[in-house]
């Protein structure tokens, strides 16, 4: 198989599961970026050739997933910096770095212990998951449990987790 | 069920479905389209729990590795050299992952795309449009930037310092964030927190936040300015602030944050800007938008753009 069809190659499944694109999209709230998101998808998908990918179709949902969510995580920060400007020019001081600093050290504090309170397992698995990507079925082999354990491990630490955020939100 | 019941089950399988498509071995894509659709709540309670996870995990990143952790220097090696260069790049926040490259390590933007690397060390890369870093695989804290830009927000580890090769141009962290730019032959380096040296040895320059340094070849002078700290990197949120910067710089800025390439025509050198530009959005908008405020006009050129002085005469 030549270049120009091995890029055409992930081209190809994406054009096959675009109904399957769009509804996911559509489900996951992109409405009338839905379209947009899939053009985006469509040009970053001819820099990568298929055969690279053992499975295409589950690598563009992944995908799309992930646009999904740098596109929130860009709204989310845009908003959050338009609101510290207006923020900024109403107040005549800005927090200084140093106390903001300070500020994701206690957080960090307690999201760590939170996940120590949890037990040295959950916290590894928690870690191995989050932080170096590794899949659950290979978490379970590493640690010689079974894969329901590692992902009760997980609900544990994503569950509280959340809860941590809600209380230090309110703060 | 009480409401209240109803919301805390509708949390706790959202998080599920959080939890389940970080796995990389996850196909129940069309699963979550179902579950998604049943229920307004369900899509609202989704993004909820992925906005913790992320909180979470970002903190954590950014974070020394706690002691029990601390892996010793050799093994480290090894571990980035296989999974651990894998890993990390899968737990990347937000970007694509050019599969072929892996074992060479490569990482690379196309024009227009950005993406942000976290290595395995809590140091993170955020690479601009047409980049290309290439990690070292005996080494996780030694990198090259071959060409465009990248902001680096190195963990400082004293006792082995993270090193950003531009050429055969050291750049070695003291702890810090700093913006550097490859252009053909020229370097362009600012500082936004901590410090960097520049080139180690008898001729080294140290550069504190708020610094900044341009040397247009290898073999010219490095010119030192002052720069906002807090502005390094900004092209990350889209606003690129200059001050009494030459406006053919500017088109190269404009063309590797819009990914498109923008030429430079007669005048435009002796131009110059200060201020801020936003180049957010369509590059017609940037366009749109700049022009007036730089006193140029855009046109296309082929593939291409040009920036032209928008009154024949310039003061």
């Amino acid at each position: 198989m030549n270049q120009e069809d091995q890029i055409y190659g992930l081209q190809q499944v994406l054009l096959n599961e675009r109904g399957r694109l769009l509804r996911f999209l559509a489900a996951r709230g992109a409405e009338d970026d839905a379209e947009d998101v899939f053009q985006d998808l469509w040009q970053r998908v001819v820099a990568v050739p298929i055969d690279s990918i053992a499975e295409p179709v589950s690598y563009l949902f992944r995908a799309a997933e992930n646009l999904l969510r740098d596109r929130r995580r860009s709204n989310l920060s845009r908003e959050r910096r338009q609101h510290d400007w207006y923020e900024a020019r109403t107040t005549a001081e800005e927090v200084p770095t140093g106390e903001r600093a300070l500020i994701a050290r206690q957080r960090l504090r307690e999201v760590e212990k939170v996940l120590a309170a949890l037990g040295p397992r959950v916290d590894r698995v928690f870690r191995r998951y989050r932080l170096d990507g590794v899949g659950q079925a290979v978490i379970a082999s590493e640690l010689g449990i079974s894969l329901s354990s590692v992902e009760k491990d997980l609900q544990k630490a994503y569950r509280a987790l959340a809860e941590l955020k809600v209380r230090l939100d309110a703060e | 069920m009480s409401t209240q019941a109803q919301g805390v089950n509708i949390s706790e399988e959202a998080r599920r479905w959080v939890i389940a498509t970080r796995d990389p071995s996850f196909d129940g894509w069309d699963r979550l389209s179902e579950w998604l659709e049943r229920d307004p709540a369900h899509l609202a309670a989704y993004e909820a729990a992925l906005d913790a996870d992320e909180w979470a995990a970002q903190l954590l990143a950014d974070a020394p590795p706690p002691a029990s952790n601390v892996i010793p220097l050799r093994a480290r090696r090894r571990w980035f050299l296989g999974a651990g260069i894998a890993a990390s790049l899968l737990a990347a926040v937000g970007g694509w992952i050019v599969f072929q490259r892996l074992d060479s390590g490569e990482i690379v933007t196309a024009p227009g795309e950005r993406r942000t690397v976290q290595l395995a060390d809590g140091s993170r890369i955020v690479l601009n449009g047409a980049t290309v870093v290439k990690l070292d695989s005996d080494d996780p804290r030694h990198v090259e930037l071959a060409s465009g830009e990248a902001l680096f927000d190195v963990r400082h580890d004293s006792s082995h310092p993270f090193v950003v090769m531009a050429g055969s141009t050291r750049l070695v962290d003291a702890g810090t964030v700093f913006n550097v730019i490859r252009d053909g032959a020229s370097l362009d380096l600012a500082v936004g927190h901590g410090a960097v040296i520049f080139e180690p040895g008898p001729r080294e320059i140290r550069l504190n936040a708020g610094e900044a340094l341009h040397r247009s070849s290898p073999q010219a002078a490095p010119v030192l300015r002052r720069t906002n700290p807090q502005a390094v990197g900004g092209w990350q949120a889209g606003q690129l602030q200059y001050e009494n910067a030459s406006l053919d710089q500017i088109a190269r800025d404009l063309g590797r944050n819009t990914g498109l390439e923008v030429r430079a025509g007669d005048g435009i050198e002796r131009m110059r800007f200060t201020g801020t530009l936003t180049v957010t959005g369509a590059p017609e908008e940037v366009f749109a938008r700049v022009g007036p405020l730089l006193g140029v006009t855009f046109a296309p050129e082929g593939a291409a753009w040009k920036m032209m002085p928008a009154n024949g005469s310039r003061p």
